[in-house]
């Protein structure tokens, strides 16, 4: 009997992931991606190997998984990572209060972390504003993200599977409450056609709901966009972040010669029509000079959103909603066949593909155990081969 | 403020002839061409054009603008359509055309890895934030390779330097401006001397650097500063001094 076949339909960092977990466990494997590969959230997201820093004092689970991850990857993708570290820089009195916090929750979510004294992190960045009061150092890191995604995909294929971009999935088959396939538009050529699959599973993010309603089904998905701003060099060669709960214009993330400021948060209902206002872009570039004031000299090269999906509980802010992620076996909605990943984020993507694939393997009566923690990833450039 | 730009989009399915479609969209005065591009794929969604991070690092979206070889992320509306009553957008030229604007860059990744360059570091050292002068950029011989920016790491792999270089117009029997400023840097970076020779043999095959016309244009159109011409020359005149040591009996290290 031939292994089962599985469908992956996204390829951002969340499907790229699961395509290779599946097909390290022997499964079939299609991905369907509609456009190039990561070319929406996971291609526009903000660079961030995070070492949980940003979420220890208010969303511990989501600190302790980007933790955990962030040492996997350093083992399994080396290629595609800047490993610089990061720096939480207190500027004001209110955000030296925060420290204390800050620290406890290094500590809580097992996160490394060294204060070090203004003087010692004016010396290693010489663009920090100056007035900082305080300095704790974490081991953030910066990926490129369509590499990221290339590099789990690339050891996909080299596993078997088959990876088709430019593949819209127009509607997905169904027989009696099963889910059996899909229906697939290839933009190449315009022919639409079907594929069979004994399972589907959903890793489009942001679109989620939308994949999820083609299935019957509903994910309580909250598309939210965040608008990063990245200016023409590179200003720091640490992550540096506000010592301070997240907020907008909080990070400024140093990517090769460039220095993306980030970002902001704000609920959308179409992830496809995403207009920047002009407004967050400003505050990027204003709230960005608190922590490097030289960005006011600097010309903004490149400005991009997206949409996050996060995961929507009831009666919360879009800041306040937990950055963790959640896996639906959508039988449990009376549909066979058919699962949805979602939430979290590219750091966590090897994390959630791992959950995704236990669920389909105890579905289909695979055994095969996860080897993604500690199986090396090709190079992003042998997704081409 | 929004402006109108009037745009002409090539668009090409497989199996159809190409053509030009008329669009006029409306983008916000400070928006970047990709924003272009997006809002005719909000007007039809089977336009197929590659991008991801719209802040010139992954190197997906490259295109011709108006003729010219372009990273839309970065080039603002205003500057493209200076001088301009429409705005033509085209795939890169020299890559075998998968529809619309995209191209197979698959051999263009196959060669990239030949030298075994890889672009993102581990780390990369704090840089002055302060912006270069043209002539601090720039040296007699329009050579950039000795200054801290300009160097193959730069290198985000668009396929841009590919698409405007003529020899490859002519020939597809050419390694190519960017695999070949790879080959430089890690002929460069290596200590291995074997490795070394090999792939400056590489470099001095009939797909190598003597196959460049020296026209410079993957150096005029290469948005990141790289120079694979100043590779490509950097290549041919340590190859000469290798030749003419072996002439004179001098060892060929």
């Amino acid at each position: 009997m031939s292994a089962p076949h599985v469908i992956v339909i996204g390829a951002g960092s969340t499907g790229a992931a699961t395509a290779h977990d599946l097909a390290l466990r022997g499964f079939r494997v299609t991905v369907l991606e509609r456009g190039e590969i990561a070319n929406q959230t996971t291609g526009r997201n903000h660079c961030l190997l995070h070492s949980g820093g940003r979420y220890c004092v208010k969303d511990q689970e989501s600190a302790i998984e980007c933790i955990d991850e962030n040492l996997i990857l350093r083992r399994i993708m080396p290629e595609a990572l800047e490993l610089n570290d990061g720096l939480f820089v207190a500027i004001t009195e209110e955000d030296l209060a925060f420290k204390q916090l800050f620290v406890a929750g290094c500590v809580a979510c097992h996160i490394p972390y060294r204060e070090i004294s203004p003087q010692r992190a004016l010396a290693l960045e010489p663009f920090l504003n100056p007035k900082l009061l305080a300095a704790v150092q974490v081991p953030d890191g910066v990926f490129e993200p369509w590499r990221f995604c290339l590099a789990f995909l690339a050891t996909a294929k080299h596993n078997g599977a088959s990876v088709r971009a430019f593949a819209e999935v127009t509607d997905l088959l169904r027989s009696g409450s099963a889910v059996t396939g899909v229906k697939v538009r290839d933009l190449r050529t315009g022919q639409t056609e079907t594929l069979g699959a004994d399972l589907v599973v959903n890793a489009t993010g942001p679109w989620a709901g939308e994949i999820a309603h083609l299935g019957g089904v509903d994910v309580p998905v909250q598309p939210t966009a965040g608008v990063m701003v990245t200016v023409d060099r590179r200003l720091n060669n640490m992550v540096v972040n506000r010592l301070d709960k997240p907020s907008d214009g909080d990070i400024v993330v140093p990517q090769r010669q460039t220095s993306i400021i980030g970002t902001t948060s704000w609920t959308i209902l179409d992830p496809d029509q995403i207009d920047i206002p002009k407004d967050h872009i400003d505050k990027m570039i204003h709230k960005g000079q608190e922590l490097i004031p030289a960005i006011a000299q600097r010309v903004v090269r490149g400005v991009g959103a997206a949409a996050r999906p996060l995961i929507r509980k009831a009666n919360t802010d879009e800041r306040e909603v937990s950055r963790t992620f959640e896996c639906f076996d959508h039988k449990y909605d009376g549909v066979e066949g058919f699962v949805t990943i979602s939430g979290g984020k590219t750091t966590t993507a090897r994390g959630m593909a791992e959950k995704v694939t236990d669920l389909v393997a105890g579905k289909l009566g695979v055994s095969a155990e996860c080897r993604t923690r500690t199986t090396p990833l090709l190079s992003y450039r042998l997704f081409y081969n | 403020m929004a402006i109108e730009v009037p745009v002409k989009m090539f668009r090409c399915k497989a199996g159809e002839a190409p053509r030009f479609e008329a669009h006029r969209v409306s983008v916000p005065d400070d928006a970047n061409v990709i924003d272009v591009i997006d809002a005719v794929w909000r007007q039809d969604n089977t336009l197929m054009f590659r991008h991801a991070c719209h802040h010139a690092s992954c190197g997906t979206c490259a295109v011709r603008v108006n003729g010219y070889e372009k990273l839309p992320c970065i080039v603002p509306v205003r500057e493209a359509m200076a001088g301009q009553t429409e705005m033509v957008i085209e795939p890169l030229r020299n890559f075998p055309l998968v529809g619309d604007l995209v191209v197979d860059v698959t051999s263009f990744f196959q060669k990239q890895a030949a030298s075994g360059m890889v672009i993102t570091r581990a780390a990369e050292p704090s840089l002055d934030g302060r912006a270069y002068e043209r002539a601090e950029v720039f040296d007699d011989a329009g050579r950039l390779d000795t200054r801290p920016y300009n160097r193959f790491e730069n290198c985000i792999e668009c396929g841009i330097c590919l698409s405007a270089c003529p020899t490859l117009s002519a020939t597809d029997r050419f390694f190519g401006p960017a695999g070949l400023a790879a080959v430089r840097r890690a002929v460069q970076t290596t200590p291995d001397p074997r490795r070394k020779s090999l792939l400056l043999a590489l470099a001095d095959s009939d797909h190598g650097v003597w196959q460049c016309h020296s026209a410079f244009e993957c150096t005029e159109a290469c948005p990141q500063d790289v120079d694979p011409a100043g590779a490509i020359m950097a290549l041919r005149r340590e190859l000469a001094v290798r030749k003419l040591k072996a002439v004179f009996g001098l060892g060929g290290h």
